[in-house]
């Protein structure tokens, strides 16, 4: 493995470099909202939070995305034009670890382009975690601080400097075009980063065993948990639109004057209309059925399909919910009743 | 004061009752800070009840957000009654409901908790950073102790305190079947500061406010779902045919869905200040409804919630009403 | 973005003759449209059980079963039924109009492992438009099966699609045609009852015999049990399954069944497959 430091007082510049020859994505507040958005030029301080509020999923799955654009009347169709090259910088590694998961189904027997080439043009430059939140739980759901999965650079913060780690040949391009800022890391700063990693993975307080959880899961289908846990439940759509790993869309036509577009959106299966038919009825009628699903569909379902929990454990989901729905709580409660 | 034990026999009472669904009230929540929305069906479960200065859910919205599902035929809706425990600012939403006909009178058993104010949690969080350990918390002349696992912590109401309650007018229940606990004295006073505040800022300026604010929304709609008073079956927002507000993320659709749902909240909201706080982009959505707050009690004296004989302000008329705004 | 390859991008389709099944507010009307891209045409090779997301630039896309037959010639089907923003639309359009077509999609009945069987289909309502691909299809090979019976009923006669069809087809000595409504009717010659009671009385034998059902969900429901108590296998029954659709490709998530989707692992799916699948049919 490649193995850099970049100094803290060069961050800056790496920056700038990165900017200058890709679309640049990181954390920036909108209004009081933290996600990942295109360095806009007038950068002033960096600052990487422990985790964004919007997951960077959106980098690559928009919350809206033009699929292609047509006039009234017409039948002519024209298509978005190809994404350039991009890097996502201080991206956690949790999250780079939903779009490896994300991966799995936006690849699955029918190739989604429109996901799959910003996939391809983007490269993702992580940064450890070394202050795991209260509800971080990524290493019982098979990953850490420091997981690698999906990312192309690891950046490990040492205090003075970072511990850059490449880690893929798209990591190594980007380190060649900033080979100039980096320095040599000694064998000390790899023991240093490694003793990071460890403090912060004791420091994790939450964990839950998901051993069998996808067998438990059907087992439950009629257990009165469902409903004991919807009734708090608000039906919105918190913890699916901000978890990094939640992928489902809607797609809707919108007119503009005359011009108009066909549309993917974000949207929710904890909404009513998600699964509503045209006819009325509702195949998951009430909040019960659709908590159920959503349950089922990260730790079982996409574990059937995909051989891999859906769920990278942020956190997003418990630290943002309304109403104290917290996955943990539920999962855990499934291992007891299963038994 | 309200007394636990008292709280838990009541509660027990109530939902022994044959004609009580269950009751709705708080639980200490999963972690640190956080309660949730507990609802009693049997009398055992009344063990967990709390009320303290965590309680922050306005549970009024339970009363209004149940599916109607379709029920086999022959079985006949179950019409028992709802007990509902709620603060100052919740009685207000229940008030409202009855005053729109969103809810019967004789539905609902209306459980008074006298408050002195409930925390702003990101501000406890910020102050006592990740913690896991299930923490409570109590008033105490003028300030609120958290009992944390190394000890005791007193902190002065106005630090922690949510900022809809730094200014409360209504700390006690408006409307109940059953006290729990005395009246608290009443400190809040409204002059509507915040509100003023952005008025004196010029148009534009207002504009990129909220267009950056707007801008940040996710559309994940918690702000509608918890509201107590957005409870129409058929919601605008909803409507695809014919599409009002298109599903895509921009400033101009995120728009024209606050700014539906602020009109249709003018002279209705009780300022609970709930979609404020469960929003994920930190919208400040209780200064666009203050602002209407305020429009409405200056220029026709009406305040919602408070009187469940009264009229809804958008469906009655007074010959004096102003009406100098219509061209 | 590209083009090629990328399966949101529709074809544009020319509708060359439409007519209406049913009348009033729910009316089905049928559309037979051709790709206007020659290739496309060439390349689009559906079977019997598929279905294609069809729609209209501005409005919408709808998933609709394809209720031809690719025997019957290069051209599509579809029957639909008027209810919402996209249906409704689709209904205004005449011959000449252009719509969207995508697809095919989804897996098909397996009619080549049918071959040497004997074939039932159980429809009701609308339900026969997936049904009717496998009825041409044993027809255009009909030495290859053994009997062909169909049951199809609807609420009332006005509610039957494909009617003149049916009339024809009940005069063909090599096909058991059995239709129902649910209500009495002067003049009506056939079964009045529920399709599953009317699968009683026809009282099919389950030997080398495979049963496809479709409609509406209760009678998808009281179909299976009949076919239980008729000692069917639950290899021996089929049905096909409809959800709400966005994509059609697997990844827009909401036509899930336990860890099924729709779209991409049905319609098409036998009693075996779906008996121990939750929401398969609720």
């Amino acid at each position: 493995m490649d193995t850099k430091k970049l100094s803290k007082d060069k961050l800056g510049e790496f920056v700038a470099v990165l900017a200058k020859q890709n679309k640049l994505y990181i954390p920036q507040k909108e209004g009081e909202n933290l996600k990942f958005k295109p360095l806009s030029g007038d950068q002033e301080e960096l600052d990487f939070p422990r985790i964004t509020t919007v997951p960077p999923k959106d980098v690559f799955f928009p919350q809206t995305e033009t699929l292609y654009r047509f006039e009234q009347g017409g039948t002519d169709i024209s298509f978005p034009k190809e994404e350039e090259e991009a890097v996502v910088l201080g991206i956690r590694p949790c999250d780079a670890r939903a779009m490896a998961i994300m991966d799995s189904l936006f690849s699955w027997d029918i190739d989604d382009p429109y996901f799959l080439n910003k996939r391809e043009k983007t490269t993702l430059i992580g940064l450890a975690c070394l202050e795991p939140g209260v509800n971080c739980f990524c290493t019982s759901v098979g990953g850490g601080p420091a997981s690698t999965e999906g990312l192309d650079i690891l950046l490990t913060d040492l205090g003075e400097d970072y511990l850059l780690q490449v880690l893929t040949e798209k990591g190594g391009k980007i380190k060649l075009s900033v080979e100039e800022l980096l320095e040599e890391a000694a064998e000390d700063d790899l023991d240093t980063a490694e003793k990071l990693v460890k403090e912060a993975t004791s420091k994790i307080g939450r964990s839950i065993n998901t051993d069998g959880i996808q067998e438990k899961l059907p087992e439950l289908w009629e257990s009165p948990l469902w409903k004991n846990l919807s009734n708090s439940c608000l039906g919105c759509g918190i913890c699916t639109f901000l978890c990094p790993t939640c992928h489902c869309f809607d797609i809707q036509d919108e007119m503009e004057g005359l011009e108009g577009r066909r549309c993917r959106v974000w949207d929710s299966c904890m909404f009513e209309e998600y699964t509503l038919h045209a006819s009325g009825h509702n195949p998951r009628p009430s909040r019960r059925e659709r908590l159920r699903n959503r349950i089922n569909h990260k730790y079982s379902y996409f574990v059937q399909n995909f051989g891999k929990i859906a769920c990278v454990g942020c956190g997003r989901c418990i630290d943002l919910c309304p109403v104290n729905i917290d996955v943990l709580d539920i999962l855990s409660q499934v291992v007891k009743e299963a038994i | 004061m309200v007394d636990l034990e008292k709280l838990k026999s009541i509660a027990k009472e109530t939902v022994s009752r044959d004609d009580v669904k269950y009751l709705i009230g708080w639980r200490q929540g999963t972690y640190g800070f956080r309660v949730s929305p507990h609802f009693v069906e049997k009398p055992e479960e009344a063990e967990e009840l709390i009320f303290s200065p965590l309680c922050t859910n306005n549970l009024a919205s339970y009363l209004v957000l149940p599916e109607k599902l379709p029920l086999p035929r022959g079985v006949e809706p179950d019409s028992r009654k709802v007990a509902l425990m709620v603060k100052g600012c919740d009685s207000r939403a229940v008030v409202q409901q009855i005053v729109e006909q969103g809810i019967k009178r004789d539905e609902i058993i209306v459980i008074g908790c006298p408050c002195e104010g409930v925390i702003d949690l990101e501000k406890v969080e910020e102050r006592f950073p990740n913690q896991l350990e299930s923490v409570t918390a109590q008033w105490s002349n003028g300030k609120i102790i958290f009992h944390l696992p190394e000890g005791n912590e007193e902190i002065p109401k106005e630090e922690v305190l949510a900022t809809k309650c730094l200014t409360c007018r209504y700390p006690n229940p408006v409307l109940s079947d059953l006290m729990l606990g005395d009246e608290v004295e009443t400190w809040g006073d409204e002059k509507y500061e915040d509100v003023k505040e952005l008025e004196a800022k010029d148009p534009q300026e207002r504009w990129s406010f909220w267009e950056e604010a707007f801008s940040s929304c996710v559309r994940c709609y918690s702000c509608r779902n918890v509201c107590p008073m957005c409870y129409c079956e058929d919601c605008i927002l909803d409507r695809l045919n014919p599409t009002w507000i298109n599903r895509s993320n921009n400033a101009s659709e995120n728009t024209a869905f606050h700014l539906a749902r602020a009109f249709h909240l003018a002279g209705r909201c009780i300022e609970c200040g709930e979609c404020e706080r469960v929003c994920p982009a930190g919208i400040p959505l209780t200064k666009l409804n203050r602002k209407l707050s305020k429009v409405v009690q200056e220029n026709y004296e009406y305040i919602p919630g408070i009187d469940p004989e009264s009229k809804p302000f958008q469906s009655s008329y007074r010959p004096e009403d102003q009406e100098d705004f219509i061209l | 973005m590209k083009e090629n390859g990328n399966p949101y991008k529709p074809e544009i389709a020319t509708v060359e003759d439409t007519w209406y099944e049913t009348y009033g507010e729910r009316s089905i009307k049928t559309f037979k449209v051709v790709l206007d891209d020659e290739k496309a045409r060439e390349n689009w090779g559906h079977r019997p059980g598929q279905c294609a997301m069809i729609g209209l630039l501005g409005v919408g896309e709808s998933m609709i079963s394809i209720s031809c037959s690719p025997t019957e010639g290069n051209f599509l089907r579809f029957s639909v039924l008027r209810l919402g923003k996209v249906t409704g639309a689709l209904h205004e359009l005449e011959p000449g109009d252009k719509m969207t077509v995508r697809g095919p999609y989804g897996n098909s009945f397996p009619v080549d492992d049918w071959k040497g069987k004997k074939i039932l289909t159980i429809g009701g309502g609308i339900g026969q438009a997936p049904l009717r691909p496998i009825v041409e299809y044993v027809r255009a090979n009909r030495d290859e099966y053994e009997d062909l019976t169909l049951i199809y009923g609807a609420r009332t006669s006005e509610d039957l699609v494909f009617k003149s069809e049916f009339e024809a087809l009940g005069k063909q000595d090599d096909i058991n045609c059995h239709l129902s409504i649910d209500i009495e009717e002067e003049g009506w010659p056939h079964y009045v009852g529920f399709v599953p009671s009317l699968l009683m009385e026809v009282n099919p034998s389950p030997e080398n015999t495979i049963a496809i059902t479709c409609g509406p969900p209760i009678m998808i429901r009281f179909v299976l049990e009949n076919l239980k108590k008729l000692n069917f296998a639950d290899e021996q029954i089929y049905t096909t399954l409809e959800n709400r659709m966005k994509c059609g490709i697997g990844k827009c998530g909401r036509c899930n069944v336990g860890g099924l989707y729709v779209c991409k692992d049905g319609p098409v799916f036998s009693y075996a497959t779906l008996k121990d699948v939750p929401e398969a049919f609720a």
